[in-house]
């Protein structure tokens, strides 16, 4: 007989408890807050998704860490969880825009690449032998159709879009004092300093460019496009290089320090 | 020893070797060695073959389509021609399209040869060797006929063309051709080929094609048939074949032969034939050969 | 003989302005043998792409439902329509999928571009590399004599009706130089407002 709140029911994660929970999921939600906290904010010209990175020892080099990732020129994804769950996911959705790539010409949108992710987290919720992944993530992007999209993915394997989110530890407060600084006509300057003010709440320690990272989607412009060759903006490739212009981008941590000093 | 080979090996030029051979080209170059000018009396022309062992197996090397389509003299394919005996005479109807594989070459071709007023060749195979044999099957008549006070009957000139072409046999002729005149004993019709085969028939249909004309001729086929209904079953059959068979087409040319010798009907296109029809024609029918099931595409 | 002989056909795609041309046509052969003259190898992919396919006929009547298959679901996942280049890129990858034992068609692409209404046209090989072309592209068996005729006929910037007459007379003159098209046309000029069908009237041997 196994023990705790899910009794019997908590080992088995394929089958429901008589209350109709899946327990497992739940206690992957319960790992997801106790990660650090991470948010995104959509603003009127772009999205900025961040996340605090906390060293367990001051002899870490936490240059080598990156939390915010690239997953095609125009997706940037961050999480709250646990990190080698993470990596995982990154390089599956890494591949699989990668084989959006190789049908279409084009690279996924985000919403495209939303359910591809939400889809193989989902399947570890009902599969045998595998545990639920323990993240919760951010993924923001650009694309031609829907313009700058940001979402949230649960370990359920549920997906929504917001227009600001927050996940990890302090999740609660960083919802309630976003709620009160979002509107809808808010610049991506502006985003990123409540960004950055929202970690501050409830920030262990010091705010530094090494213990924050930050990524952007900006939006381009409608003479960008036309540069790019019209409105399918992600199938035209860059002049040589085969690639599109990228509209995620990671800030430098000279960007960040820039950043934290204003 | 192939007959016909060891004849080229007796030939005075392959005697005297590969330098006498550049004399004779000379001398073929000078006058007309490649048309009639080097007819003797009663013998047929020659020809200079291919300077290897054995002529025959080179030139069927090449000239063999079947055995290998992509090394080859090229002899045109893809044809219609019928004739057929009747009350009143012998019907002949052509296509007139020449193609080169897939490419159509030609949609004007003539392949009725007037050998002369009272005898008419069809063309099909290769048109050089048809056209060619054909006329000179044209000479050997009115030689005939300067020699015998009278002309030469259809069984005699179809016997002479057909042993003409056995004795190349083996070295690439292609022809299938059908001699059709008027003689003492009344309209004759001789089926004759490059493989030697002479046969004497009241319906015959030759090329790509014949199988679609031989559907509508024996449909439409009796001994009794009047002038206008035999011409225009002439003409319907080479529209069907021009039709269904990719390989023919464009064109119908349309001959009777009677007593008095041949006459050319007309042309048609076969397309036209398609939409409108022959026109107003006794024994043709009001409108088009075609019928909507198979133009409509609803 | 060749296997994209085996049935016959031709298609060919042209660009106008803010408009584009496809038309194929209409012959299904066994070889020699017509068997019938009422086969359309041109096919509706949305409402402004269009896709055009010749060789051999059971692969085109598989790809056609194929593709429709792909496209739709497409549709449902990305809640849009798809445009004329992705289009393109999805028949190459489906083709090349069949590196080592190819289907035997060469498919024709002609679209409009969503907002843009910039026209487009592309032709594959039966393995998928694509040729993207500003003023014409040919497939079937009447390929060398489709490229003589459009490269004297098609100009530049061509009105819908134009082009219409332009695309009628290349693939007629065309197809009576080839014993394995024709027996009919069928040409659809794709515009931002309508697609317009028309069958021709054409030589029918």
């Amino acid at each position: 007989m196994a023990t705790g709140d899910g009794g019997a029911y908590s080992y088995s994660l394929t089958v429901f408890s008589p209350s109709g929970k899946l327990v497992q999921i739940e206690h992957a939600l319960a790992r997801v807050s106790q990660g650090t906290t991470s948010l995104g904010i959509k603003a009127t010209n772009g999205i900025v998704i961040a996340t605090e990175k906390k060293a367990s020892s001051i002899l870490m080099d936490m240059s080598m860490i990156e939390k915010v990732c690239m997953i095609c020129p125009n997706i940037g994804i961050v999480y709250s969880g646990m990190g080698p769950d993470y990596r995982v996911l990154v390089s599956k959705a890494r591949k699989s825009a990668q084989a959006y790539w190789k049908i279409y010409g084009e690279y996924p949108p985000t919403r495209v690449l939303v359910q591809e992710l939400a889809t193989v987290m989902q399947q570890a919720t009902q599969s045998g032998g595998v545990r639920p992944y323990g993240v919760s993530l951010l993924v923001a992007g650009w694309d031609p159709n829907r313009g700058a999209t940001l979402y949230q993915v649960d370990p359920s394997g549920s997906f929504w879009a917001w227009k600001a989110s927050a996940i990890g530890k302090n999740m609660i407060n960083a919802k309630t004092f976003l709620e009160k600084r979002y509107n809808d006509d808010i610049s991506l300057e502006d985003a990123i300093h409540t960004a950055l003010l929202t970690l501050k709440e409830g920030f262990e320690g010091q705010m530094t460019e090494k213990t924050i990272e930050l990524g952007i989607i900006t939006v381009p412009s409608k003479e960008e496009l036309r540069e790019l060759g019209g409105e399918a903006g992600l199938s035209v490739p860059n002049a040589g290089t085969g690639r599109p212009k990228p509209t995620f981008r990671k800030l430098t941590e000279e960007e960040v320090r820039d950043y934290l000093a204003m | 020893m192939n007959a016909i080979a060891s004849r080229f090996r007796a030939s005075p030029y392959h005697e005297q070797g590969v330098e006498q051979d550049q004399n004779a080209q000379d001398s073929v170059l000078w006058g007309s060695q490649g048309g009639f000018g080097n007819l003797r009396a009663g013998a047929p022309p020659e020809f200079v073959v291919p300077n290897v062992p054995s002529p025959t197996a080179f030139l069927q090397l090449h000239t063999d389509d079947h055995a290998d389509p992509n090394c080859r003299i090229k002899i045109a394919h893809g044809t219609t021609t019928l004739a057929f005996r009747f009350r009143g005479g012998i019907i002949v109807a052509v296509d007139s399209r020449a193609t080169a594989g897939s490419y159509i070459a030609s949609g004007t071709v003539k392949k009725v040869i007037e050998i002369n007023k009272f005898l008419l060749g069809t063309m099909a195979g290769g048109a050089a060797d048809c056209q060619y044999w054909e006329t000179y099957l044209g000479i050997q008549c009115r030689l005939h006929e300067l020699r015998n006070r009278e002309r030469i009957s259809v069984a005699a000139a179809s016997k002479y063309l057909s042993n003409l072409v056995y004795s190349y046999k083996g070295m690439g002729l292609s022809m299938g051709t059908m001699i059709c005149g008027w003689d003492k004993t009344g309209p004759a019709l001789f089926y004759v080929d490059s493989d030697g085969t002479r046969l004497k028939g009241d319906v015959f249909s030759v090329g790509s094609g014949s199988t679609f004309a031989y559907g509508v001729l024996d449909q439409g086929y009796h001994w009794e048939l009047s002038d206008e209904d035999a011409q225009e079953l002439g003409r319907r059959s080479i529209y069907a074949a021009g039709h269904r068979d990719a390989f023919s087409g464009n064109t119908i040319n349309l001959y009777h032969v009677r007593e008095t010798g041949w006459e050319f009907i007309g042309n048609y296109d076969v397309t036209k034939m398609h939409y409108d029809g022959p026109g107003n024609i006794p024994g043709a029918p009001v409108g088009g050969y075609g019928y909507d099931a198979r133009v409509s595409t609803v | 003989m060749s296997i994209m002989e085996y049935n016959g056909g031709s298609v060919v795609a042209m660009a106008g302005k803010d408009c584009v041309a496809i038309a194929s046509d209409l012959r299904l052969g066994n070889q020699a043998l017509t068997i019938a003259t009422n086969f359309e190898k041109v096919f509706p992919v949305t409402e402004r792409i269009m896709l055009g396919m010749a060789g051999l006929a059971t692969d085109v009547l598989t790809l056609r439902d194929r593709f429709r298959f792909r496209v739709n679901m497409y549709t449902i996942k990305e809640e849009r329509e798809i445009e004329p280049e992705t289009f393109a890129h999805l028949v190459s990858s489906t083709l090349y999928e069949r590196r080592f034992g190819p289907y035997f068609i060469e498919p024709v692409i002609a679209g409009l571009g969503k907002g843009t209404n910039k026209p487009f046209i592309a032709s594959t090989d039966v393995i998928g590399c694509i040729n993207f072309a500003k003023d014409f592209v040919v497939a079937g068996t009447a390929t060398d004599k489709l490229f003589g005729v459009a490269e004297s006929l098609w100009e530049p910037d061509l009105e819908p009706e134009d082009l219409f007459e332009t695309i009628s007379q290349t693939l007629m003159n065309a197809v009576d130089r080839d014993a394995f098209s024709g027996w009919g046309a069928v040409v659809h000029i794709i515009t931002p407002e309508k697609v317009i069908t028309r069958h021709l009237k054409a030589r029918m041997d």
